[in-house]
């Protein structure tokens, strides 16, 4: 079976990380995934796209002069000098968009790396000291029942608006979903014969955890990294969309609320598609580079 | 007695959950660098008349008395005073509510209403093309930003083809049945791209939660039975996938809720995530507590009707 959605592959193939071996054969299980993954259109497709993000991101430099002077030829169609037009006050949008790659990707790994660190922290410990267990899952469930955008916009507009805060705000709302995720497999895994025998050789819970819970959730923590980064992508794009981006930086989401503050959305369609098109190829490839990573961990799918 | 205590608890977790709103804004309000005094008063203000301003806002009691002012004035219905407009925030933001309302709301029940058949279609024809026309679909939805679709569908629709309005929620000059026409033409494209970025969840879960069901025993017994595919598939299989993508309706509420703020923005629909747009350019903090208070609330509350409703259909949810 392959599932497109990540968060109930995380859920459902649950069975399939015990399948494996899990304490000293991990180089062999990460091979056979790797060797299942390559023939995969999709996984491989959205790999490359992604990579060349990164690359767009690191070379922003190289690529474009940063855009920052304005212009006298004002929402100029794309065409050769401007490749992908002016927006209203003249600037290169083809600068805008290449300089925006490296803030958007700067706040989805910052953030979702935060998130994941504190989340899986949170659901291992939850998972191994039950009294906690039921502290964290009250906070995480309230947490995602609240209306999550309306309270970053309230933040983000209290501690003023800023690279720094853009990261911690989405960071901070964005560790339950990794928590709930991590920590239903960490359930299973606690109860498992090899962590009781690993009780009994040692007392420290640091070293059981790290060495023995941890490693058996990665998987679940590496689909949830990047499901977590897609969510931030958007997440730090609406926060810019409404006037929340840092406004000293160039990001995909300021390219729009530009566009919408000066009434040129509509009408100047490069200014629109174009950040909206990067948005979509990194959200998506992204998802997609999820999917087909589940599916190849999945040995139900090795048998081929 | 079951069914009554179910509602109940119900009703108390949304109590908690709505105390919990309410206690992380006080916090957030009070504790980061935004303070509310110095968000009023000029930074050239004298210190007498800064004292006098904390004073009047009752910001030189200690802490927890602060606290006890807030829920207080909260459960009064007092939200505070919109720094911009002089007038309460309460006001401001009751004129707005019933647009958000019909906004998601309609989006929902389109969600539901397309999500489901597609689901169920992908789901019996699983692995053809069309399934993975629809998967993919689903996915590249769920990857769109909200304005992006909304944008484009303004666009397509609202510029080129001029068949729809290009933004608000009605029109001014239309009275009678004409101004409830206007109010459903301004509310399709807005509707659509709320739907077009919710579907993919929905139906996946559909999807994948069907899929499992028919590969259930009773939908083997039907078939030997002889019962027509299409029977066992609407009839049984389908009444127990349904479970799943209800609760989906619960998980997915928040996330509408922020589509809807972007969503309003782009169309000018005159919503509280409107409200939100306008009162971030001018920093009007007590709209914005107020807002997510409210949108809150209404998350919570019709998280609640949800699952009691959904209690009343399935025998099994109370007695576990």
């Amino acid at each position: 079976m392959t599932s497109l959605d990540p968060l109930l592959a995380g859920a459902t193939t649950g069975t399939a990380v015990l399948a494996e071996p899990i304490a000293d054969s991990n180089g062999r299980a990460s091979r056979a995934t790797w060797r299942v993954f390559r023939r995969d259109p999709l996984g491989m497709g959205s790999m490359v796209i992604l990579a060349l993000l990164v690359l767009v991101a690191l070379a922003a430099p190289l690529i474009a002069t940063y855009p920052a002077s304005y212009g006298t030829d004002v929402l100029k169609a794309p065409s050769l000098t401007n490749l992908f037009g002016t927006d209203s006050l003249g600037r290169d949008v083809f600068g805008e968009v290449i300089w925006g790659t490296q803030q958007s990707l700067l706040v989805a790994v910052s953030a979702s790396f935060i998130a994941i660190v504190v989340g899986t922290l949170v659901a291992v410990l939850g998972a191994y000291f039950r009294r906690l267990d039921g502290f964290i899952s009250i906070i995480v469930d309230l947490t995602l029942s609240l209306p999550v955008l309306p309270l970053m916009i309230l933040i983000a507009a209290l501690i003023g608006p800023s690279t720094t805060t853009i990261i911690g705000v989405v960071a901070a709302f964005s560790w339950p979903e990794v928590t709930r995720l991590v920590r239903s497999q960490a359930l299973t895994v606690v109860n498992l014969p090899y962590v009781d025998a690993a009780r009994l050789m040692t007392t420290s819970p640091f070293w059981i955890i790290s060495r023995h819970i941890v490693p058996a959730v990665a998987p679940v923590i590496v689909v949830s990294v990047v499901v977590t980064a897609s969510r931030a992508v958007l997440s730090a794009a609406g926060l810019a969309f409404l006037g929340l981006g840092d406004p000293t930086v160039w990001s995909w989401g300021r390219i729009l609320y530009e566009a919408q503050q000066s009434g040129a959305m509509s009408s100047a369609w490069w200014l629109t598609l174009i950040p909206s098109i990067a948005i979509l190829l990194l959200v998506l490839s992204a998802t997609l580079l999820s999917i087909a990573y589940n599916d190849a961990r999945n040995p139900r799918n090795r048998a081929r | 007695m079951s069914r009554l205590s179910f509602i109940l608890r119900r009703l108390g977790r949304s109590v908690f959950t709505i105390w919990f709103a309410v206690t992380v804004t006080f916090l957030l309000l009070r504790l980061l660098p935004g303070d509310p005094a110095l968000a009023i008063a000029s930074p050239n203000m004298t210190d007498d008349a800064r004292a006098a301003l904390l004073t009047q806002y009752g910001l030189d009691k200690p802490l927890i008395a602060q606290y006890g002012i807030y829920l207080f004035e909260l459960v009064r219905g007092n939200f505070g005073t919109s720094f911009t407009q002089s007038i309460p925030v309460m006001n401001v933001l009751l004129q707005r509510l019933p647009w958000t309302l019909l906004l998601t709301f309609t989006a929902l029940l389109l969600t539901v209403l397309v999500g489901i058949p597609l689901g169920v279609l992908a789901a019996s024809k699983k692995g053809r093309f069309i399934d993975k026309f629809v998967q993919i679909v689903g996915v590249t939805g769920q990857s769109i930003f909200v304005p992006s679709i909304g944008v484009l569908l303004l666009f397509v629709f609202g510029l080129n083809l001029r068949w729809l309005p290009i933004g608000g929620a009605y029109d001014t000059n239309a009275y009678g049945m004409a101004w409830y026409g206007s109010v459903i033409s301004h509310l399709i494209l807005p509707a659509v791209s709320l739907m077009l970025i919710q579907l993919g969840s929905y139906v996946l879960t559909m999807r994948s939660t069907l899929i499992e069901a028919l590969g259930e025993d009773y939908v083997t017994l039907a078939r030997a039975n002889g019962l027509p595919y299409r029977r066992i598939l609407w009839k049984h299989a389908l009444r127990n996938a349904l479970l799943p993508t209800t609760t989906l309706i619960g998980l997915q509420l928040g996330f509408l809720v922020g589509g809807a703020v972007l969503t309003e923005t782009v169309f000018a629909y005159p919503g509280i995530g409107r409200g939100i747009y306008e009162a971030v350019t001018q920093l009007d903090f007590p709209v914005l507590q107020g807002a997510f208070l409210l949108l809150a609330v209404t998350v919570v509350v019709a998280n609640m009707l949800t699952d009691i409703v959904y209690g009343f259909l399935d025998p099994r949810v109370k007695t576990s």
